[in-house]
C-alpha cells in the first residue's frame, strides 16, 4: 500500500485552508481561543521565568562561598530541603535577631575569612539639598570583600572607623547619584541619615542590584544609638576562601550558636542552598500559574470542538461525495483532524507571536523571557489540543454512514 | 460482473416499515447499457446505492466479480468504490471549493494503490474530449449546469471504471442539454466499453438504453429488452 505522504499533507491542508477562507470570520474567532489561551500561558511562563532570573542575578552578585545566619529554618537543606520548607518560611520573619555577643563568638572560629553582622533598616537620606529613601545597613569593613562592593572613588571605612563609631558612610552607586547626579562629586561631603551627619568616605561602583546600589553602609557599631537602639540583627554573613572548609566551618558555627539558640531558632546556610529553595518554589509557582492558563487552552479547545461539529454537519454532503468517489473512514477522519489541528496550530502561532511582542515590552522594565521550552509547549499543546477535541467530531464525520450523508441536502 | 440475489432494503421511519428495495434480483453484464424506471419513491436511488455499495442490503446477497461484499471491510469497500463504480448525480455533487480540474482529480487521491496513469494528465483529457479544458480552473458554481454535469462525468470516468451509476443525470438539465449528457453516455457505453446504469422516472430517457428494469415500491416489476 503506497500513499504519497506529501501529496496526502498537501491536500488535507489545501481543503482545511479552502474551508477556512469561505468562514474567515468564524475561523478566526475559533483560533483565537487558542491564541489566547496560549498567549496566556506563554506570558505566565515568560513572567516566571523572569522573576526567577531576576532572583538568581541577586543571588550571583553575591560573593562566592557566603555563608549565611539567619533566623528560622526556612533554608535548611538538612532537613530535606525544598517543599518541606515552605511552612516555615513565614515564621523566619518574626524569629529571634543576633547580637553583637554572637557575632563576636562567631569570630572565633578559625578559617572564616571575613565575617560581619548585618542590620539594615529603610530610612530617609539627606544630602545636597535631596531627599532620597534607601537601605541603611551596618556591617562591619568585611561587608565590602562579602558582598563583593568595589569602591569607586575614596575607600571603604576601616577596621578602627568601626570600633570608634566614626560617622562615616559609603554610597551605593544609584544613592550617590540620586543625590548628587554625578556620583563622584559625593565623596568627601556630608549627608544627613535619619537626621544624624554622615561624612562620605567612598562610593561604591554600580552593582546592577538595585539593593545594594541604592543603600548606604555604615560602620555597625554607629548604628548603635537611635538607627538600631536594640543593637541586634537579622543576620551574620561569613565568608570562608577555601570551599573544602565550607561545611565544616557550617558546622562549627552552628555549634557555638546553639549553645545559645534552639536548633529551630536559626539557620546557617549558604547562597547555593537558598538559590536551590527558591529555585524550586519558583518551579511549583510556575506550574501552578501554567495550570491557570491552561484552563483557557481547554476553554479554547472546547471551542474548536463545538466548530468542528458545526462543520462536519454542515459538510455532510461533501463527505457523503468523498465517500462515494473512494474516501475510507479513516481518510475523512484524518481529514477533520488535519482541520483541526491546523485551526489549533495557527491559533497557537498567533497567541506566540503576540507573546513574544508582549514580552519584548514587558522586557524594557522586568527581565522575562521566551524560551525555547515556550516555543515546544505551544507546539504540543495546540497540537494535541487540535487532536484532543478534534478527534470526536472527526469520529463523527468518518462514521455518517455514507448514503445518509449523500443524500443530506 | 455484478450481480444480486434477492436484496432487500428495508428503513424504519419510527414503529413503520418502509420497504425501499424489496426481493430485486439482478445480474449486470459487462458493457451493458441498462436503465432503472420507477416513480418517484419506488426505490431507484436505493438500489443504485446499493449497487454502488454505499448502502448495505438488510438481507441478500450483492456479489462483485463474485465476491460478496457483505464480508468486505470499509476500507475494501471504499477500494471498490474508488476503482470500480463512478457515480453521477442529479444534483452533480461537485466539491464548491475546488476547482473543476482538482474535482476530476480527487478519486484519484484516495486511490490506495499507485496509478498506472497520471491522474491530472487524464483529468485534463477528459476535459479537453468533453469541451471544457477552458474551465479547468473554474469553480463549479461558476459554470452551467451542463458543465457540471460533465465535470461530473470526468470525475466518475477519472479512474476508468468499469461501472458508471448515474442517477437522474439530467433531472437538473433543460431538454437539449440533458440530451448531450446521454448523447456522451451513450458514446460512453459504445466506444469505451463502461457498463452504465441509469436511473431515472422518464420513459424517452429510458427508452434510450438497450435494456430497462422497471421498479414499484421497491420491487422488480418487469424487464424490457
Ligand atoms: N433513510 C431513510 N429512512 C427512511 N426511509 C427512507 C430512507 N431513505 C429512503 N427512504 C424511503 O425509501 C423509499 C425509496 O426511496 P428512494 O430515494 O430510493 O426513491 P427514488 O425512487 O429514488 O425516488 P425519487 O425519484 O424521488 O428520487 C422512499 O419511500 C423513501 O421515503
Ligand atoms: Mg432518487
Amino acid at each position: 500500500m503506497k500513499i504519497k505522504l506529501r501529496d496526502g499533507w498537501y491536500d488535507l491542508l489545501r481543503s482545511a485552508f479552502a474551508d477556512f477562507t469561505r468562514n474567515k470570520t468564524r475561523t478566526f474567532l475559533t483560533a483565537l481561543g487558542i491564541t489566547i489561551g496560549v498567549l496566556s500561558v506563554v506570558l505566565l511562563i515568560a513572567l516566571g521565568l523572569g522573576l526567577k532570573n531576576y532572583i538568581n542575578q541577586q543571588f550571583e552578585s553575591l560573593g562566592a562561598n557566603l555563608v549565611m545566619v539567619m533566623p528560622g529554618n526556612a533554608f535548611s537543606q538538612s532537613e530535606g530541603g525544598g517543599m518541606s520548607n515552605m511552612r516555615s518560611m513565614g515564621t523566619s520573619f518574626m524569629g529571634i535577631t543576633f547580637d553583637e555577643q554572637d557575632y563576636l563568638a562567631l569570630n572565633r572560629i578559625g578559617n572564616i575569612d571575613y565575617l560581619t553582622p548585618l542590620f539594615y533598616k529603610s530610612g530617609v537620606i539627606e544630602g545636597n539639598n535631596q531627599r532620597k529613601t534607601g537601605s541603611i545597613e551596618g556591617a562591619n569593613e568585611d561587608i565590602f570583600n562579602l558582598m563583593n562592593v568595589e569602591i569607586m572613588v575614596g575607600d571603604a571605612f576601616s577596621k578602627a572607623d568601626v570600633s570608634s563609631r566614626a560617622k562615616k558612610v559609603v554610597l551605593g552607586y544609584s544613592m550617590a547619584e540620586s543625590l548628587f547626579y554625578d556620583p563622584k562629586e559625593a565623596y568627601g561631603k556630608s549627608i544627613d541619615i535619619d537626621n544624624q551627619r554622615f561624612k562620605v568616605v567612598g562610593v561604591a561602583k554600580k552593582k546592577g542590584d538595585p539593593d545594594m546600589d541604592d543603600a548606604v553602609i555604615v560602620p555597625y557599631k554607629t548604628t548603635f544609638g537611635t538607627l538600631n537602639p536594640n543593637k541586634t540583627f537579622y543576620s551574620i554573613y561569613a565568608g570562608i576562601s577555601s570551599k573544602d572548609k565550607v561545611a565544616e566551618v557550617k558546622e562549627q558555627m552552628k555549634t557555638v550558636l546553639l549553645k545559645k539558640y534552639k536548633k529551630d531558632e536559626f539557620s546557617v546556610v549558604e547562597q547555593t542552598e537558598i538559590l536551590n529553595t527558591i529555585n524550586q518554589i519558583f518551579t511549583v509557582i510556575n506550574a501552578v500559574l501554567v495550570a491557570i492558563g491552561s484552563i483557557s487552552l481547554l476553554v479554547g479547545g472546547i471551542g474548536i470542538m463545538n466548530i468542528m461539529y458545526a462543520t462536519v454537519t454542515e459538510r455532510t454532503k461533501e463527505v457523503g461525495i468523498r465517500r462515494a468517489i473512494g474516501a475510507t473512514e479513516r481518510d475523512i477522519m484524518m481529514q477533520f483532524l488535519a482541520e483541526a489541528v491546523t485551526l489549533s496550530v495557527l491559533g497557537g502561532v498567533l497567541g506566540l507571536i503576540l507573546a513574544t511582542l508582549i514580552v519584548l515590552v514587558i522586557r524594557i522594565f522586568f527581565p522575562a523571557s521566551i524560551n525555547l521550552l515556550s516555543v515546544i509547549i505551544t507546539f504540543a499543546i495546540s497540537s494535541a489540543i487540535g487532536v484532543g477535541f478534534g478527534v470526536f467530531p472527526a469520529r463523527r464525520a468518518a462514521k455518517l454512514p455514507p448514503i445518509e450523508a449523500i443524500r443530506y441536502e | 460482473m455484478l450481480k444480486l440475489q434477492n436484496v432487500y432494503r428495508t428503513y424504519h421511519l419510527g414503529d413503520e416499515q418502509v420497504h425501499a428495495v424489496e426481493d430485486i434480483s439482478l445480474d449486470i453484464k459487462p458493457k451493458e447499457y441498462i436503465s432503472i424506471l420507477g416513480t418517484s419513491g419506488s426505490g431507484k436511488s436505493t438500489l443504485m446505492y446499493l449497487i454502488g455499495l454505499l448502502e448495505q442490503p438488510t438481507s441478500g446477497k450483492i456479489l462483485v466479480e463474485g465476491k460478496d461484499v457483505s464480508k468486505l471491510s470499509d476500507d475494501e469497500l471504499s477500494v471498490i468504490r474508488n476503482h470500480f463504480v463512478g457515480f453521477i448525480f442529479q444534483q452533480f455533487n461537485l466539491i464548491n471549493k475546488f476547482t473543476v480540474l482538482e474535482n476530476i482529480m480527487m478519486p484519484a487521491k484516495y486511490a490506495k494503490e499507485k496509478l498506472d496513469f497520471d491522474p491530472e494528465e487524464r483529468a485534463l483529457e477528459l476535459l479537453k474530449r468533453f469541451n471544457m479544458l477552458n474551465r479547468k480552473d473554474f469553480f463549479p458554481n461558476k459554470i452551467s449546469g451542463g458543465q457540471q454535469q460533465r465535470v461530473a462525468i470526468a470525475r466518475a470516468l477519472l479512474m476508468r471504471p468499469k461501472l458508471i451509476l448515474a442517477d437522474e443525470p439530467t433531472g437538473n438539465l433543460d431538454s437539449k442539454t440533458g440530451e448531450e449528457i446521454l448523447n456522451l453516455l451513450e458514446e460512453l457505453n459504445k466506444k469505451d466499453g463502461v457498463t452504465i446504469i441509469l436511473v431515472t422516472h422518464d420513459h424517452s430517457v429510458a427508452s434510450r438504453t438497450k435494456k430497462t428494469i422497471y421498479i414499484k415500491d421497491g420491487k422488480l416489476v418487469g424487464k424490457y429488452i
